[in-house]
């Protein structure tokens, strides 16, 4: 390239002011057009017009006879109307185009494809939805984004699920109604017949892992909302499903309750004592780490509700108290043996292998993946991880109409301590022979009654279910799967984590590795095309 | 057609021999070499990589980049004279813009192409996503190749190719600068009008993150059609006179 | 595209002209031109700069469409045409277009090919012809001047094309190239219909069979050589150095010497201009020897045409 000087000749200010000028025209034309009256944009567009066109004939007058009179004006007319020909052709084509939408998702994990489970869960919806989102002009491409998602809900339900955006700066109305925050905020909400929004029906959708994920549990939420309730029984000491603390279950509440659940309190000693039943709509009932045992009132309350098909979740827990819950020789142990074959034995399972910090914090050694309980806690990120577990007893000649089975299991280098009062007073532990068992043990079991309906879950342990451990490993997914189970909405319900991972895996390298990739792209690639070029101008300037 | 084939080659021939065509083609290279590293570092371990990092910077990266490309097209031809006797071959002018327009976009293909190689490198320690990178690829090829179009305009308008260089740039600017200006503007239709219009807009939300849609497709292919019909009426325009 | 194009007209005449104009806004750059050439002859065009002769063999070429009136090449019209009219001219412009970074042999076949020549060969041969096949893989940007405008001339002939249009071939290159490319273009005339153009009277008068001379966009006079220049240069034009006098003195004698119409002083000389086609040479020399001077040095000034059109133009205005 030669070096030039640049020379602003009157030439080329008339060029440019001639360019300004048809600009400013066209813009003002088209913008007139447009709106169909004079705004302020358009007004000072077709003034920039004029004065751009005047500097013009000033600057350069012949040119601009020329151009009003010649060949240049016929000519440029008819292109002009050419390229606004062309321009309208286009557009339509681009407007044909977008009215169809058709697309692909090019992503090998299909992310923006609706993915198999929530097309179950679209197939549960018989009631009008409608997804309302709250966009404002900065949130433009945010929507376009998620509207890729929303798109396909519609057209999946079969129109059952609509879409509608709104922007909260032009109607405040409906930013308080639905008491909108944030920008890009998703609303969802049952249509009354009528066609009015049902309001108590509005739940948020979060936005926490992706606009499929996060939308489908809404709309999973919603389906079941209110039908599933889930009691916690209060009466004997239990862990509080309202405590935030790490002792507390605060988290598996919220979560229940996030999935659409009812969960409510429930005192077994009340009821007992008033003569009450456990309500029809309790789809199970929580023993979260109950201290002291049952009496005989509440075990015949329980009876009743396990003869209508009932489900108990219990975490059986070693409590070194008086009269401790579901101590063996107790009314409550003797009925679960009798009727479903299980029961935890007053010791604590001892497991070396598997413990995490000592011996009774223990991880688990074997799963049973045959039971839907368990079939998500197989791998290596799925441990479970207990504190100080009861061994439970297995009946293999199960009562009548009932099966039962082990899920998790401890090692067979395990043993059973039973030596509680030793334990509970100075934390030992030793191998005592004739007294103690040898393992390996269940820790987790299960029961069901076909001719009831009546089912079981019985653990060993309670404090894998409480905040501070309850992030940890499997142990969500074992409470998760657990109460999917008892509770019978299997196929309503996915509350759990990753239905909807993506699964480009993260990326492991080592720093060798990462040291060739960098040599590689930032310095042998380029450099190569930078010798090339050093190659040529070398010939060039030698030839 | 074989006016355009000879046109075309002659300007493949001219960047494969061209000194500034190998240093913008460095200069794409290193900041893309960088990129790709960087995202790589910060991904390890933490998340999937990103297989549309060198696209994305593509996408503001042609505003700057398409200028240098085209500026020579038609303003050198018309400064050197060498347009006067292409006129007065027996090819139409159609065939001139259209060999020129596709040996540049040849070119940006070609550097394209060598970028992609990243994701090859890639699979030799992850399984990257092929398909994400495969659309935004297809996508930021079109989008350079709008752009290159949009160049061909402004350099058979000025003989003068920092003036040609510039204009294309002041104008890709404005296409691109205009997604972000989409955003204060006052309703959500005119924001969604103006983003629409721009390069960027039909890039970001789709190919960018792995969505091949017609409309984009459409979008950039009339780019493409329009600036190059504008192109060919200019360099028409020299004999208007 | 396929023309069906039709010959009409004498085929003899190669390029015809008919009443050509082109006005740029007020600015009339050619005004109602007429001419042919027929084939195998040599046409010069002659003007000063500015006459119009540049953007006549522009519309000629078909690179701009006439404002008014119609030409053919080769029998096909340059507008209804434009495609067969290229395909049979070759066309050197004014200023060699040049692509600084291809070989000679490279820009030359590219010409080639772009006029649908199939047989790189006549590359070959064309270079042989120019003097520039040793040259061939020579970049542009390293050629001479005089090697370039024989690129160029080898480019306009590439297509061995019947019509060859030559813009001032012959300016800003040194003497000796000169004389290669005029002796080159009288060459083309054994195969080739010729038009070029120049300001050099002498040129013209060697290389072409037929001059039209324009000035201000119109033709002022047509024919051979020697026709043109008794027509056209009525007077002769000397340049004198005498010594022995004031060069007011001198000036005086000068002017009294019959069939001088006129002196000035020139330099460390004087420009003498007879008014007749007489020779006043033996006149001068024996006047200034007569009246007691030294002539030093007396010789005859080759006129350019721009000198004539001063004369005529100068005879125009006063008449």
């Amino acid at each position: 390239m030669r070096n030039e000087n640049i020379v602003i000749t009157r030439y080329q200010i008339g060029l440019i002011a001639s360019i300004v000028g048809a600009t400013g025209l066209i813009l003002g034309i088209v913008g007139f057009l447009w709106q169909g009256s004079f705004t302020t944009f358009i007004i000072s567009s077709l003034i920039v017009g004029g004065l751009g066109t005047a500097l013009w004939a000033l600057m350069t007058p012949s040119e601009f006879r020329a151009f009003i009179q010649g060949r240049q004006v016929r000519q440029s007319i008819s292109s002009v109307f050419a390229a606004l020909l062309l321009l309208g052709i286009v557009i339509l084509a681009y407007g044909l185009a977008q009215r169809a939408v058709i697309s692909m998702d090019m992503t090998i994990d299909n992310q923006y494809t609706l993915s198999d489970t929530t097309r179950q869960i679209l197939r549960r919806v018989t009631r009008p939805m409608q997804i309302t989102g709250f966009y404002s002009p900065r949130g433009v491409a945010f929507r376009e984004i998620d509207d890729q998602f929303w798109r396909q809900y519609e057209e999946e339900s079969g129109g059952l699920i609509t879409r509608r955006y709104v922007d909260p700066d032009v109607e405040p109305g409906l930013r308080s109604q639905f008491q909108v925050v944030n920008e890009g905020e998703v609303f969802l909400s049952f249509v009354n017949p009528d066609g009015s929004l049902d309001m108590p029906s509005t739940q948020i959708v979060p936005r926490e892992n992706g606009q499929e994920r996060d939308m489908s549990q809404t709309i999973s939420r919603m389906l079941i909302a209110g039908s599933v309730t889930v009691y916690f029984e209060v009466g004997h000491g239990e862990y509080d499903p309202e405590d935030s603390t790490q002792q507390g279950l605060s988290r598996i509440n919220l979560g229940i309750q996030q999935s659409g659940l009812i969960t409510l309190p429930l005192s077994l000693p009340e009821l007992a004592a008033s003569g009450g039943r456990i309500p029809d709509d309790a789809s199970a009932l929580i023993f979260a780490r109950p201290q002291t045992d049952l009496s005989e009132a509440e075990v015949i309350v329980l009876d009743d509700y396990l003869q209508r098909g009932g489900s108990l979740f219990i975490m059986a827990d070693a409590v070194f108290v008086d009269n401790p819950f579901l101590q063996e020789n107790g009314i409550f142990s003797q009925y679960l043996w009798n009727n479903f074959g299980l029961r935890p034995l007053d010791a604590i399972v001892v497991d070396p292998p598997m413990g995490v910090r000592t011996p009774v914090d223990i991880q688990s050694a074997a799963v049973f993946t045959g039971n839907p309980i368990a079939s998500r806690l197989d791998s290596d990120t799925a441990q479970l991880q207990f504190n100080i577990v009861r061994p439970i007893q297995i009946n293999t000649t199960p009562p009548a109409n009932t099966t039962n089975g082990q899920i998790i299991l401890s090692s067979d280098q395990s043993f059973a301590e039973r030596n509680l009062i030793a334990f509970g007073q100075s934390n030992t532990i030793n191998f005592d022979d004739g007294q103690d068992i040898r393992g390996p043990f269940a820790t987790v079991a299960w029961a069901d009654n076909q001719a009831t309906g009546a089912k079981l879950l019985l653990t060993g342990d309670a404090d894998f279910a409480t905040n501070g451990l309850v992030v940890v490993g499997g142990n969500s997914i074992l409470f998760t799967d657990g109460l999917v189970w008892l509770s019978g909405f299997a196929d309503q319900l996915n509350f759990g984590v990753q239905f909807f991972g993506s699964t480009a895996p993260f990326m492991f390298a080592s720093g060798q590795q990462l040291d060739f990739i960098a040599f590689l792209t930032v310095f042998l690639i380029p450099g190569v095309v930078l010798l090339s070029g050093l190659a040529i101008w070398y010939r060039r300037v030698r030839a | 057609m074989s006016g355009t084939w000879y046109i075309f080659r002659r300007e493949v021939v001219q960047y494969l021999t061209s000194p500034l065509a190998y240093t913008v083609a460095f200069a794409i290279l290193v900041i893309t070499g960088f990129l790709f590293v960087g995202d790589l570092t910060t991904a390890l371990t933490t998340r999937p990589v990103n297989a549309a990092v060198v696209p994305s910077f593509l996408a503001f990266g042609m505003v700057v980049f398409a200028p240098i490309l085209t500026m020579r097209l038609l303003a050198e031809e018309s400064r050197e004279g060498t347009l006067e006797l292409l006129l007065t071959a027996p090819i139409s002018d159609t065939q001139i813009v259209l060999g020129k327009f596709l040996g540049a976009w040849f070119y940006y293909t070609i550097v394209l192409m060598i970028t992609f190689s990243y994701q090859i490198i890639l699979l030799t320690i992850t399984r990257p996503d092929l398909g994400h990178a495969i659309s935004a690829y297809l996508g930021i090829w079109l989008y350079g190749g709008a752009t290159l179009a949009v160049g061909m305009i402004f350099s058979a308008l000025s003989e003068n190719q920092i003036v040609a260089a510039f204009l294309t740039f002041a104008t890709l600017l404005l296409l691109w600068f205009a997604e972000y200006a989409a955003q204060i503007v006052g309703t959500v239709e005119l924001a969604q009008i103006i983003r629409q219009l721009t390069l960027g807009g039909h890039f970001s939300s789709s190919f960018g993150v792995g969505i091949v849609r017609l409309e984009d497709i459409v979008y950039y292919a009339g780019i493409m059609v329009v600036a190059l019909f504008i192109a060919i009426r200019v360099v028409e325009s020299q004999r208007w006179r | 595209m396929h023309y069906e194009a039709e010959h009409t007209g004498n085929f003899n005449d190669m390029i015809e002209i008919e009443k050509l104009t082109k006005r740029y806004g007020q600015h009339v750059a050619v005004d109602h031109i007429s001419f042919k050439a027929k084939q195998g002859e040599i046409v010069g065009l002659l003007g000063p700069n500015g006459a119009g002769k540049t953007t006549t063999m522009r519309m000629l070429t078909t690179f701009m469409p006439p404002s008014e009136g119609t030409a053919k090449v080769a029998g096909f019209d340059i507008q209804q045409d434009s495609f067969e009219v290229r395909k049979r001219v070759g066309y050197l412009p004014e200023r060699i277009p040049i692509y600084p970074d291809m070989t000679v042999w490279g820009y030359i076949a590219f010409w080639a090919q772009l006029r649908d020549v199939k047989n790189m060969k006549q590359v070959d041969a064309i270079l042989d012809r120019v003097q520039l096949l040793d040259r061939r893989k020579t970049l542009l940007r390293n050629l001479s001047k005089g090697m370039r405008q024989r690129l160029g001339l080898a480019q306009a002939l590439v297509h061995d094309p019947p019509v060859v249009i030559l813009d001032e071939p012959t300016i800003g290159i040194d003497p000796q190239q000169v004389i290669e490319v005029r002796d080159a273009v009288r060459q083309l005339g054994e195969k080739h219909t010729v038009l070029f153009s120049t300001h050099i009277l002498s040129e013209a008068e060697q290389v072409c069979d037929r001059v039209v001379i324009i000035n201000r966009g119109k033709i002022v006079a047509q024919g051979t050589p020697a026709t043109l220049r008794t027509q056209l240069q009525p007077g002769a034009h000397l340049f004198v150095q005498i010594s022995g006098a004031s060069a007011e003195t001198i000036l005086k004698l000068l002017r009294t010497i019959p069939g001088v119409s006129d002196a000035q002083p020139n330099g460390n000389g004087f420009s003498v201009r007879t008014g007749t086609k007489q020779d006043v040479r033996a006149e001068i020399s024996g006047r200034v020897a007569g009246a007691g001077y030294a002539l030093l040095e007396m010789r005859p000034v080759a006129m350019t045409l721009e000198d004539i059109f001063l004369d005529i133009v100068g005879r125009e205005a006063t008449p």
